[in-house]
């Protein structure tokens, strides 16, 4: 009788899982997808590619760029906790298949900081 | 004549590689010899070239199936050192997914042990009923299976209303589920006459060949580290060690349902005296000194050592895993088994070869 139950209900019951390719779940919103830089407020501090355990942030100041490798991100989001300027934040959709290894942004900025204390002194 | 058979590094039992040499004389096992370093990646050297804060991040890559309790431990080890009390709130949100990933770890070995001994559609059900699990905890910590939820100080994400619900929730589904299964597990006669009586250990042979977790406790020793003063946390909220004394197969996957269980009122206990407060204490200056901290994890006791010298980076870590401890206890019992149901009695103790070689 038992297994008669088991039957008739695995018989009535939807599938447990997804056709995958066709029908995709939303992310949750607290999924840590993947890490989003605003440009704007960046100073170049440096404090990302310091505390970045595998190191995959790159800040060059000569340059004026930030730079990910988003093959060696493990969004621990230890970036995000330790920017002074909150440029840094993490957004639940996940970096696409066949995106390219390295993500560089050019930072606008920042003389102006500099431009203050030189008038200061 | 005794004939020389290879199981593993490639069997279908094994979700890792181990290799075990098999005497077999006559179908049976006589002698059993292990050889390990399959998946060895240094992880303990690896540390120096990291700060304190960041070992935490590898030592949670350690395992994958233990990961948020590797965290906990090396963080905690690393809080003895700088001898900081941590807020309570932050304590109770580490024991709340430390139990989690107990439940989904155990889910997981249900399922891989139904495997074992040829039930597939046992293992499919075990497997989706810990998705479950793995959803609740994706939207907790925001990862689904390396969870970095602690940190030195404290842990990274706070539990919100909206959590606290939908883990009560979740909670109610997955004992319902394992009732489910635990039906099967129990009272199954195939199940019954492939583990009952199976790689029988007595409680002083488990105890003097240093076993740990299920293995231990399946044997009659009511040894926890959650029971201990290591870990005073577990005090206020009830816990009670299962344990079965019958030392086989069959009792270490009773001590494994019976602590399913335990972990569901372990984490509702937690969620209804859950305090307020802050998260996480901040912490500075380098650490210096050792120290040693031990934690329950699902395949037994795991052991941190640390050693800080002054500097950013620490002068060395050493983890001993639950498995390591295991493997020998699988040398003992071996011998008299028969060739067929070895994968049954491998797979009993929970190998974690990720854990053991690091």
């Amino acid at each position: 009788m038992g297994m008669l139950n088991l039957v008739l209900t695995n018989i009535s019951r939807k599938p447990a899982t997804r056709l995958y390719p066709f029908e995709i779940r939303e992310p949750f919103k607290e999924f840590k997808g993947s890490i989003v830089f605003n440009p704007e407020n960046c100073i170049l501090c440096g404090l990302c590619q310091k505390k970045c355990p595998p190191d995959a942030i790159t800040v060059t100041k000569a340059d004026k760029t930030w730079e990910i490798n988003l093959f060696r991100c493990i969004m621990c989001t230890e970036c995000v906790a330790n920017c002074p300027k909150d440029c840094l934040s993490v957004s639940n959709q996940r970096t696409k298949t066949g995106a390219k290894e390295t993500l560089k942004v050019s930072v606008p900025i920042v003389d102006k900081p500099k431009a203050a204390k030189a008038s200061s002194k | 004549m005794t004939t020389v058979i290879p199981f593993g590094p490639q069997h279908p039992v094994l979700p890792e590689p181990v290799s075990l040499k098999l005497e077999i004389d006559n179908d049976v096992v006589v002698g059993a010899l292990p050889s390990l370093g399959y998946v060895h990646r240094g992880l303990e050297k690896f540390i120096d070239t990291k700060d304190y804060n960041q070992t935490t991040y590898i030592c949670e890559r350690i395992c994958g199936i233990c990961s948020a309790l590797h965290g906990i431990t090396y963080t905690r080890a690393v809080e003895k050192l700088f001898d900081v009390e941590i807020p309570e709130r932050a304590q109770y949100i580490r024991v709340i997914v430390g139990e989690l990933n107990r439940i989904h770890s155990h889910l997981l070995w249900l399922g891989l042990f139904a495997d074992g001994f040829g039930f597939e559609s046992l293992f499919y059900e075990c497997w989706k009923y810990r998705e479950g699990v793995l959803d609740v905890l994706e939207r907790i910590t925001g990862n689904r299976v390396i969870h970095s939820i602690s940190k030195v100080g404290g842990v990274t994400k706070d539990l919100t209303n909206e959590h606290i619900d939908m883990i009560e929730k979740m909670l109610d589904t997955v004992e319902a589920q394992v009732k489910n299964i635990e039906k099967v597990f129990v009272n199954n006669y195939t199940v019954k006459k492939r583990c009952v009586g199976l790689a029988t250990m007595s409680k002083q042979l488990a105890y003097e060949a240093g076993t740990a977790g299920p293995t231990l406790r399946g044997s009659g020793n009511a040894i926890d580290v959650r029971n201990t003063p290591d870990w005073d946390i577990y005090k206020d909220l009830g816990f009670k060690t299962a344990v079965e004394q019958d030392g086989d197969c069959y009792a270490r996957t009773k001590v494994r349902i019976t602590e399913l269980y335990e972990s569901i009122k372990l984490i509702r206990n937690a969620l209804s005296k859950l305090p307020n407060g802050d998260i996480a204490t901040p912490i500075k200056g380098f650490p210096t000194g050792e120290a040693i901290m031990r934690t329950e994890q699902p395949r037994g006791e795991v052991v941190y050592y640390v050693k800080g010298n002054g500097t950013k980076n620490l002068q060395r870590l050493k983890v001993r895993t639950p498995t390591f401890a295991n493997i020998p206890s699988l040398l003992l019992t071996l011998p008299g088994v028969k060739l067929a149901d070895v994968p049954i009695v491998v797979l009993t103790i929970d190998p974690c070869i990720s854990c053991t070689e690091r």
